[in-house]
């Protein structure tokens, strides 16, 4: 069989079967059409404004890095004036996170990017090795993705820069819709799928935008990259010869998101589209999520109100690039919403829950969870701070009926939250009262 | 039904015997049903209560003496029809001897290219008392509004020359299932039935879900999953929505005399390869493992599906031509078809 003929330049021989559409193409016009592809998505959404300063969250892992050559590329083809950064955060994971840093310095130099390192360490005083040490193995995915969503935010500010860019692919945001689907949220489904997504104090400083200040309460995100497949990113970084980092977080992934990711493997296999047919669904399914508003982008808080109490709590977890949002150990964390499922449904069936209505109960179901998962994760030091929580988290819950939740700042560190103090707050008192503790509980231990 | 529910809390306050039923605590337990341990006759009850109280709707004092409403009920001879069929029939069983009469009246519908009609009359043997009907799935080709969109394609509009036409297994099997439902939703409406019960267990509906989710059909699932007024102007019911497939096999099987024999294995093939794997036997592997180890999170997905609100597409005025599914910036300018149609028909 005679070699085939690339057929978009009809000139080239085709080294490049697109997995996206099995178009059989040479590399040259891969590269061009991935560029196109993602230039078309920006421009149709509108993502930049001429002249806008970006932060690029680069972790030196091959999503980010393509989505700084191309946005690069980009910028000085289509004259955008974007002003580029690069925005990496050190979560202070020895053998993981020092290694990729060190691709990210050579990005900054290759691509003439500033770069911006911002450290768990130096933000909260505690680095992931240092967390792990504290708290063990286990669990510890809910910090990192806790510290990490406020970290972005907060080294974007710094940066004095309102829109963060991360390099989710296509294949992230449908394992994120399947994943949604199977543990049943439906507003993170309805955020994932946005290309774009801010809070309102974003929305409001645009309407100012002349000042320079920008607050961390007030970054805009966004995945220009949402309709790029993986592999598709992996051809293009290694046709462009771009050095990256190539390993996973010692951490595995969660298992909900592992199962959704082997269902989107197998998808593709069987039908390359699927994965965007997957995407658009995720897309078209957001817009029919209860008390959702397309036009606020999803993730706005206002449209988040109507959402239960549960989602409010995750809301700062992180999007995150390590995949783990949730501290269970990996296999365990289906087995633990069956058993949560299991139990809600035996309480129903033996009409143990037969005086409260239906929302209010979902309230209740949502906090019930909230509360286990903070005692799970701040330990043997949580006692004092359930209370708290526990007040805080009351009140709304007994006198409206539709569970809504408002945004508003933590009262120690500013950061939006639904709650009177921020999860990371939280989760650092605990970190910060257990230094203490354990002293004395192992003095105390012997007798 | 307070009695029950007294009866469950004073069982829980007293201390449970394991050896025997969870429920009754008076037989040998024969199945354990996510997580409890029941006997035969509490696991029967349990299917049936979960089927009868989909159907409310029909109860006998809901219905005019003589004038009975009647509704469609297709049967694929899978395990969850069939079930369906089992407690229906017991229910309507029951209703007259209470009452005198029954709530309703069924219509059994099968649809099949088969000759033969062996299996069928088995089951017609064993539940005598409703019309039943025999269709081929070619008929459709009768039905002008489906084959025009075909023939506007230049595509073939006899069934065998469609089907051949499409590339992907995938796609014919997606096809095939949408003119089955436009077929059963024809006979319906030209019968006179009043309603269409679906037999899809949680199951089937979580599969689906995924699937349709998986083919770009995401919107259309709040018609897929709920009860109420289809698109196609029928009333859907799914009265098997909350029993696992699982368990409608172990009702069929500890029945008496069993019936699961009758169960026409759908030949779900272990994906040798991928190349005639379809969509759908992806998904139904998939949920064999999900419904093995974590029955509830099946059940969750069907309900975070039946979550999203249908009514905020209400508006749509243009309708898909083939699956019916509103066309609300579904579909390029001008199409008649929705996006998911569009991918399937390349």
């Amino acid at each position: 069989m005679a070699p085939h003929v690339c057929e978009i330049c009809q000139t080239a021989r085709a080294q490049i079967l697109r997995p996206k559409n099995h178009a059989r193409i040479c590399a040259p016009c891969f590269i061009s059409t991935f560029e196109a592809e993602v230039a078309e998505t920006i421009m149709s959404t509108e993502l930049f404004q001429p002249g806008e300063k970006v932060a690029i969250g680069a972790s030196g892992g091959k999503d980010s890095t393509v989505l700084a050559s191309v946005l690069k590329t980009l910028n000085d083809r289509h004259d955008w004036k974007l002003d580029l950064v690069l925005l990496s955060i050190d979560e202070g994971i020895t053998g993981y996170r020092d290694h990729s840093l060190e691709a990210v310095k050579r990005h900054s130099a290759a691509y003439d990017l500033p770069l911006k390192i911002v450290s768990y360490q130096e933000l909260y005083g505690w680095s992931m090795d240092q967390v792990v040490a504290q708290i063990g193995k286990k669990g510890n995915c809910t910090y990192c993705g806790v510290f990490r969503r406020q970290a972005l935010d907060r080294g974007a500010a710094m940066l004095g820069v309102g829109h963060v860019v991360t390099g989710h692919n296509a294949d992230d945001v449908a394992e994120t819709v399947l994943m949604n689907l199977l543990r049943g949220d439906l507003p993170r489904l309805s955020r994932a799928t946005n290309i774009l997504t801010h809070t309102p104090s974003a929305a409001k400083a645009t309407a100012d935008s002349c000042s320079q200040e920008v607050s961390f309460t007030d970054v805009k995100r966004s995945k220009p990259l949402m309709y790029a497949y993986e592999k598709e990113i992996v051809l293009y970084a290694h046709h462009k010869k771009l050095d990256y980092f190539s390993t996973e977080c010692i951490y595995s992934p969660e298992a909900f998101r592992g199962s959704a990711r082997t269902l989107i493997k197998n998808l593709e296999r069987i039908r390359p589209e699927s994965i965007l047919d997957v995407v658009r669904s995720g897309i078209d399914m957001a817009k029919l999520v209860p008390g959702g508003d397309i036009n606020c982008q999803g993730s706005c808080s206002s449209n988040k109100k109507q959402t239960v109490a549960a989602n409010a709590d995750n809301e700062e977890e992180a999007e995150g690039g390590c995949g783990s949002s949730n501290g269970k150990e990996s296999g365990g964390e289906m087995a633990q919403m069956e058993l949560k499922l299991q139990q809600d449904e035996l309480a129903e069936t033996s009409g143990m829950e037969t005086e409260i209505k239906l929302p209010a109960k979902v309230t209740q179901a949502a906090n019930k969870s909230d509360l286990s998962q903070n005692t799970a994760s701040t330990g043997m030091s949580s006692i004092p701070i359930r209370t708290k929580q526990t007040k805080s988290l009351g009140k709304p819950e007994r006198n409206v009926a539709p569970p809504k939740q408002k945004l508003g700042q933590c009262e120690r560190c500013g950061y939006l939250s639904s709650q009177a103090i921020c999860k990371a707050c939280v989760l650092l008192e605990g970190l910060n009262k257990a230094r203490p503790r354990t002293g004395i509980e192992v003095g105390g231990n012997p007798g | 039904m307070p009695a029950r529910r007294a009866d469950s809390r004073a069982a829980l306050s007293r201390t449970l015997d394991a050896n025997l039923c969870k429920r009754c605590q008076g037989n040998p337990p024969d199945i354990t049903v996510r997580g409890e341990l029941l006997c035969k006759e509490c696991f029967f009850r349990y299917v049936s209560t979960k089927v009868v109280k989909r159907m409310e709707s029909f109860r006998v004092r809901n219905s005019q003496p003589g004038a009975e409403r009647t509704l469609l009920l297709p049967i694929s001879l899978g395990s969850c029809s069939l079930s369906l069929l089992h407690c229906l029939n017991s229910q309507l069983v029951r209703q007259n001897e209470r009452t005198g009469r029954p709530g309703f009246k069924l219509h059994v519908l099968h649809v099949s290219d088969t000759e033969s009609t062996a299996h069928l009359d088995k089951v017609k043997a064993l539940f005598p008392d409703h019309v039943y009907s025999v269709i081929p799935l070619s008929d459709v080709s009768q039905l002008h509004y489906v084959t025009s969109i075909f023939s506007d394609q230049d595509r073939p509009t006899d069934l065998s020359g469609l089907l051949e036409s499409l590339k992907s297994a995938t796609s014919r099997t997606d096809i095939s299932q949408i003119l089955l439902r436009k077929l059963i939703v024809h006979f319906a409406q030209s019968h006179g039935c009043e309603a269409i019960l679906w037999g899809d267990s949680t199951t089937r509906l979580a599969e689906r879900t995924l699937a349709e989710t998986a083919k770009g059909r995401g919107s259309s699932l709040p018609w897929i999953m709920t009860d109420g007024r289809s698109f196609q102007g029928i009333t859907f019911y799914y009265p098997m929505r909350d029993l696992l497939t699982k368990e409608t096999l172990s009702y069929l099987s500890l029945l008496q005399p069993p019936l699961i024999d009758l169960v026409v294995k759908d030949e779900v093939k272990p994906a040798v390869s991928t190349k005639n794997a379809t969509i759908d036997d992806l998904m139904r592997q998939y949920f064999r493992g999900i419904e093995r180890d974590f029955p509830s999170i099946v059940a969750n997905v069907v309900r975070t599906a039946s979550k999203l609100d249908s009514s905020l597409l209400d508006h749509a005025e243009a309708h898909c031509e083939l699956c019916d599914m509103p066309l609300d910036g579904q579909s390029p300018e001008n199409s008649r078809i929705c996006y998911g149609c569009i991918r399937t028909l390349p």
